[in-house]
């Protein structure tokens, strides 16, 4: 009885207060994040750089004269999860949007619930071809993070200067440690035909003890090592290879794509960092080429209460920009209008101007790569110089 | 080896109590975690690295020593299916508030300065610090293995496993017998975190990943049986090492195939006894 009356009055109320109302009330964006586990290392940063954003944009006016709210759910890096939390936050919370996922396996799950709901999604961190590949594309979604085409090819670009011919790849056995080496690989081949690929391991997803693995492939004596061994897992890795001189034996020949190069890792590893290999990452607080990264560092640093904040903030940040900058395009929130207006999208990003294309719904965003050095300024290694690799040209 | 150091411990309390501790991988993980915090305030040069891992190991056996005297202690005798429930609850718990203690970024431990040399051997190197590991398990082993064949707590010990009550008859006090017993083994998984913590990368998720592949040993040399335990840490590190060295896409699936076989043909593994 009492529900009955609450609905009625609800109602009522719906039908009687006009649209000008509607304007009052906050556009919801749910955002399905790994905060828990392992992957969680890179899913809180890049939930608080989101978060930063809001609150941004929010003490400015909001979007259209109204305020960003955003729901964030654990999504636990499984797919599943993934699914059943933004089905949820479309149902039950009624957001209007969808920003978030972080693996290659949450990514592509969650871009089907919104083209089954024609919901805007952005996908601000997986970075498997297949996101986007033409058999999956739908008008709803939208990548803001790099790809693997991207990333492996820009390796290969850098490992194609070395000297060297005997090059082995060690990545993990599913789905970005495959396209990204296939990307790196077949790229290398195109760019530098002498190169011979001696070894290529693949140790299962969050392997512990990579001595097997590494005296397999030093066996082989590769002259240079590509590696996506990505996250705290290049932690392990790195040490272990240090341990038995893998890098000296390389002369400093390893690229370590995934982030292995971020301000993160660096400072969680101190002294036993690599110094002298290649690395990227999304985003590094030393980097201060312009001014807007300059003030969004700070900015940051003050959010997160830390000196050196974290590079995976960025990628948060960048996908609700986006989202506030097609809203403001469209005057609308409405998925349809919201999704034109991203296609061909510029916004002006700390990292610079980034634009979704038409073709694939894909962001020009590359990464920062560079050799590392200790620099006497930072308890660990940073990349210098440090340099943005434009993918423009690494785009099909 | 390090990975005998954590079966070992599983393997001793399935022996005696009873009971699965799902939960012993988490305890490796605070072992390492808890070296980590301690190389924080005391460094690793100068010898404190093994003050360090003592402390680490120490702390979780501590730890162990609290659940089992208020938490584990009403599992025994119970159904396995709680006993499991309970253990994996013990294992999110921990695992979360070491989370909450020491965050989602990854923490880091240095070798200890003595032994990041390498030792050359016919073109491959081996790092001094996984030699000593190499030689620790063992010698570990041997330890136990006279500790429980050789004195009256082993004795003890060995006759709890077999009969629990007639030992308490006998005038035995067999809660503290096993509650010595937990901290033991809870010992040796902090342990194992503790001496891994240099090779590795401490983060949360650390304690599934290790329970199991602890399991799987287990399983190969036989639930409950010290030798089985060492014997199975061996036949999985070559299996793998052999594996990857042929078949690279395949050594985690040749790992789980002779584990297949091992239940299939003796399902109390290689060198356990059948259960009644």
């Amino acid at each position: 009885m009492h529900r009955r009356t609450l609905l009625v009055v609800l109602l009522a109320a719906a039908l009687l207060v006009p649209p000008a109302a509607d304007a009052q009330k906050p556009i919801k964006v749910g955002m399905p994040m790994p905060l828990s586990g392992p992957p969680a290392l890179f899913g809180e940063p890049a939930t608080k750089g989101a978060m930063m954003f809001v609150e941004e944009i929010n003490a400015r006016g909001g979007v259209l004269g109204r305020k960003l709210e955003l729901i964030t759910r654990d999504s636990k890096a499984d797919a599943n999860e993934a699914v059943r939390q933004a089905r949820e936050l479309i149902l039950k919370d009624n957001v209007d949007f969808l920003v978030g996922t972080l693996t290659s396996a949450e990514g592509p799950a969650v871009s089907v619930v919104a083209k089954e709901n024609k919901i805007v999604f952005i996908a601000p961190i997986p970075k498997t071809d297949q996101l986007t590949a033409p058999d999956k594309l739908h008008p709803y979604v939208f990548r803001v993070a790099s790809t693997t085409t991207i990333e492996g090819r820009s390796a290969a670009e850098i490992v194609a200067k070395w000297p060297v011919k005997r090059v082995a790849t060690m990545s993990f056995d599913y789905a970005y440690g495959q396209d990204v080496t296939k990307a790196f690989v077949e790229h290398l081949k195109k760019i530098k035909p002498s190169v011979e690929i001696v070894d290529q391991q693949w140790p299962k997803l969050g392997e512990q003890d990579y001595n097997p693995f590494i005296n397999a492939q030093m066996a082989k004596k590769p002259e240079a090592v590509f590696s996506s061994i990505w996250g705290g897992f290049f932690v392990t890795y790195s040490k272990q290879a240090r341990a038995v001189g893998m890098f000296d034996a390389l002369k400093y020949h390893f690229i370590g794509v995934g982030e292995a190069a971020t301000p993160e890792t660096a400072k969680s590893m101190g002294a036993d960092y690599p110094v002298g290999i290649w690395g990227n990452s999304y985003d590094a607080f030393y980097w201060g080429e312009t001014q807007a990264h300059r003030s969004y560092v700070a900015r940051l640093s003050r959010y997160l209460k830390d000196e050196y904040p974290s590079s995976w903030a960025i990628q948060g940040y960048i996908g609700m920009q986006f989202l506030a900058e097609a809203i403001k395009k469209a005057e609308s929130t409405d998925s349809d209008k919201v999704a034109k207006a991203l296609l061909g999208l510029t916004v002006e990003t700390p990292v610079g101007p980034l634009t979704i294309r038409e073709k694939d719904h894909q962001a020009n965003r590359g990464q920062l790569y560079g050799k590392t050095v200790m620099d006497p300024k930072y308890p660990f290694a940073i990349m210098k110089p440090v340099t943005y690799v434009d993918p423009t040209k690494f785009m099909d | 080896m390090f990975l005998f150091l954590i079966a070992a411990g599983l393997s001793l309390i399935f022996g005696v109590l009873r009971v699965l501790n799902f939960a012993h991988g988490t305890f490796y993980m605070l072992g390492a975690y808890a070296t980590y915090q301690l190389v924080q305030w005391m460094g690793v040069s100068g010898g404190r690295f093994w003050l360090t891992a003592l402390g680490g190991a120490l702390v979780v056996a501590a730890l162990g020593g609290l659940i089992e005297r208020f938490l584990f202690r009403r599992l025994y005798g119970k159904d396995e299916l709680y006993q499991l429930l309970f253990t994996y609850a013990l294992a999110l718990i921990l695992s979360d508030a070491a989370k909450m203690l020491w965050g989602t970024q990854q923490k880091s431990v240095s070798r200890p300065p003595e032994l990041t040399g390498a030792l050359h051997v016919f073109g491959a190197i081996i790092p001094h610090y996984n030699l000593f590991i190499i030689l620790l398990g063992p010698a570990i082993a041997l330890a136990f293995w006279v500790v429980l064949q050789r004195t009256r707590v082993g004795r003890y010990i060995r006759a709890a496993a077999l009969d629990r009550e007639t030992l308490g008859a006998l005038g035995v006090n067999v809660d503290a017998l096993y509650t010595w017993v937990f901290v033991l083994a809870s010992f040796l998984g902090g342990l194992g975190g503790a001496l891994i913590s240099p090779m590795r990368a401490t983060t949360p998720g650390m304690d599934t990943e290790v329970i199991v592949e602890a399991f799987v040993v287990v399983v190969i040399g036989g639930l409950g049986s010290f030798w089985g335990t060492f014997l199975g840490a061996l036949i999985y590190g070559q299996v793998l090492s052999f594996g990857i060295l042929f078949f690279p896409r395949f050594s985690i699936f040749a790992v789980f195939a002779l584990m297949a076989a091992v239940l299939i043909v003796r399902p109390w593994g290689l060198l356990g006894r059948p259960l009644r």
